[in-house]
């Protein structure tokens, strides 16, 4: 039925605006304070940009109490290449919240998928409404690609504190980099571009009713175009300023909602990681920018002290998880006062490798293993903040790589430990 | 001498005939339950040999590894392993069912009725299995949830609260398991009601008159927390 109003929706709109080349997405939820920003800069963008190519600026909101409908309606300058539309948010998605910070984000975006395909346009930019920020300049930079040169997915590429994005920097980036194959610096960045024939790959595909949708929407599409072969290139967009995440939002569940989408992942995608070794450059678009970040604080004492307790309280967990060798170790590196702690890399990729292994063979229920890895998180984040303490961004990012490659070096491991599926045995 | 014989016969050959008669019919029904208990024997071991197997294939012990039963048969060195153990209790569960009915084949009212009660009081037996089974699994379920929950929040006793709600649960299992198989109801719900009420009466007035400070302390940091500046960070992990 909401399907159907949306149908005649657009096609009223198409039929007014004639075929649309172009559409920028602002999914919302209740961000009255910022969205108009942000739907300024869309309208600037296109017009400095794409002058003669038709476009749409689609505002799909998920049902916001503060008035941000109205809002986007007053900031827009053309309101005929403006769509304000609602896509549905049910209960859960209103009581948990994501670590994306927007309720619904996956019914938004296949909102944004379906005008697309029905527009048949060729681009699709999607920006947070929350965003600080943005300039007309980011629409040319995630739309360009696509548009001149065939990309599929043009993934964010932001100047970031050293300490900003940890789970990024320790887990995300890392594996998918390691398991795909492609050197996709920030694959949960929150904007991107996307032609429209992978909006309709996203589309057909079996996931928009599942937790994957709900939880995991970034990472789930940045995967899919790596694993699916389609071409994926990064817009270095400069700087990010975006309201400050739920307050109330608990780390474990945000391990739960990324880590677990990168795991599912890997089973969904095992065929295809298990025959690639090493990884390529993406090609980065867009000039450098000089961008102070915002400061980041992390207190290394507190993380070192949640690291301690969960090697010496959940050691029966840990127990079923990981390697007699690598408990000893844990435990040599909880017994470490801060001055000295480091979690050696090789410690952490294999925790990270033997975590998803437990996690495929469901040694136990995989939330709990899930959560149970956040005071191992946390314990990384010590040694990196203590670490790099004095570094700077290019040292901190030496660092980081340097991390990968231990990733992609110790794969061989995975490979041999990840069972095989029923036809490739004998 | 008519008499004699008459005597002979009617006293003493008579109540023997009938005695070898009544031996030889009870011996057929005492072979008769050898046999039907032999045989359930005999059943019993193929089949707690083929459920082993079977078990075994469909990687059961690894299933209960998982749901953590396997480590409770482990170290209760009731079975070398969880399928080893369901093949056993299946075996157990025959040769019961053949003494049973080779029980109910001499026919007695004492034999009938002590049979009948077995066969009523089964049902419960294998609820109350079937109940701490089920016990042990929520009890580990929980437990592990509160260690995690509370090593994430930071709290010094996570191994204590673990332990504790593991305890309760089981607690619960058991009483309702001895509840289920009818042993000393009252008694135990009664006893299980004062050392319960007892423990959280106990709780409640020592952390009311031993930690006030405490417990001021607490609740003033749950509804008007107050982060100490070293405290904070403005970490984003995303």
């Amino acid at each position: 039925m909401a399907e159907d109003i949306l149908k005649e929706q657009v096609a009223e709109k198409l039929s007014s605006l004639g075929a649309v080349e172009i559409i920028v997405g602002i999914p919302s939820y209740n961000n009255a304070r910022t969205i108009g920003q942000v739907v300024k800069a869309a309208q600037a963008g296109l017009l400095n940009s794409f002058p003669d190519r038709k476009a749409l600026v689609v505002n799909s909101d998920g049902g916001s109490q503060d008035g941000t409908q109205e809002v986007v309606e007053k900031a827009s300058v053309d309101t005929q290449a403006l769509m304000v539309v609602r896509h549905p948010l049910h209960p859960i998605h209103r009581l948990t919240t994501p670590y994306h910070g927007l309720p619904g984000k996956g019914s938004a975006l296949q909102t944004l998928f379906r005008i697309t395909e029905a527009a048949r346009a060729r681009a699709l930019a999607v920006v947070d409404a929350d965003l600080g920020s943005i300039t007309p300049e980011w629409f040319n930079l995630l739309l360009q690609p696509i548009l001149t040169w065939e990309f599929d997915y043009v993934a964010p590429y932001y100047t970031r504190h050293k300490y900003d994005g940890t789970i990024t920097n320790s887990i995300v980036y890392p594996l998918t980099r390691a398991l795909y194959g492609r050197r996709l610096r920030q694959p949960i960045g929150g904007e991107f571009g996307i032609s429209g024939r992978l909006a309709s790959h996203f589309l057909a595909r079996d996931v928009w009713n599942t937790d994957v949708a709900r939880y995991g929407i970034d990472i789930w599409m940045a995967t899919t175009a790596m694993a699916e072969n389609f071409k994926v290139c990064h817009a270095n967009l400069g700087g990010k300023i975006h309201d400050p995440m739920e307050p109330g939002l608990d780390l474990s569940a945000v391990l739960v909602q990324i880590v677990g989408t990168v795991f599912r992942l890997m089973e969904t995608y095992d065929l295809v990681w298990r025959n690639v070794l090493g990884s390529l450059p993406v090609a980065m678009l867009g000039l450098p920018f000089e961008v102070t970040p915002e400061p980041v604080t992390i207190n290394v004492q507190r993380a070192l002290a949640s690291f301690q307790q969960g090697v010496r309280d959940l050691l029966p967990v840990y127990e079923k998880m990981f390697a007699a060798e690598q408990l000893r170790e844990l435990k040599l590196c909880a017994a470490l006062s801060v001055d000295g702690f480091v979690l050696p890399d090789e410690l952490w990729v294999g925790l990270i490798y033997n975590s998803a292994l437990a996690y495929h063979r469901r040694v136990f229920d995989r939330e709990h293993l899930l959560k149970s890895l956040m005071p191992l998180y946390l314990g990384w984040v010590a040694s990196f903040a203590r670490q790099s303490e004095n570094e700077t961004s290019a040292q901190v990012d030496g660092r980081i790589e340097k991390l990968c490659l231990v990733c992609e070096q110790l794969k061989p491991y995975l490979l041999n430990q990840w069972p095989l599926q029923a036809g490739e045995k004998g | 001498m008519t008499v004699m014989k008459t005597f002979w016969q009617q006293a003493i050959l008579g109540p023997l005939r009938d005695l070898g008669q009544q031996a030889l019919a009870s011996l057929s029904s005492l072979i008769g339950i050898l046999s039907l208990i032999l045989l359930g024997i005999i059943v019993g071991w193929v089949a707690k040999e083929i459920i082993y197997r079977v078990l075994r294939v469909l990687r059961f012990d690894r299933l209960c590894d998982r749901l953590g039963v396997g480590l409770v048969v482990e170290r209760s060195g009731l079975a070398r392993s969880s399928s080893y153990l369901a093949g056993e209790i299946a075996q157990g569960l025959i040769i019961l069912t053949a003494l049973l009915a080779g029980l109910n084949g001499l026919g007695t009212p004492l034999t009938r009725n002590l049979v009948e009660r077995v066969f009523l009081y089964l049902p419960h037996l294998l609820a109350a299995l079937l109940v701490m089974v089920v016990g042990v699994l929520v009890s580990r379920f929980l437990g592990r949830s509160v260690l995690i929950a509370a090593v994430n929040a930071g709290l010094p006793s996570a191994r204590l609260l673990a332990g504790l709600t593991r305890f309760f649960v089981m607690v619960l299992t058991v009483v309702a398991a001895l509840d289920e198989v009818g042993i000393s109801r009252t008694t135990i719900i009664v006893t299980f009601a004062i050392l319960f009420g007892g423990v959280v009466t106990a709780a409640a007035i020592a952390f009311g008159l031993g930690a006030r400070d405490l417990a001021h302390d607490l609740l003033k940091s749950q509804f008007s927390p107050k982060k100490r500046p070293e405290d904070e960070d403005t970490m984003r992990h995303v």
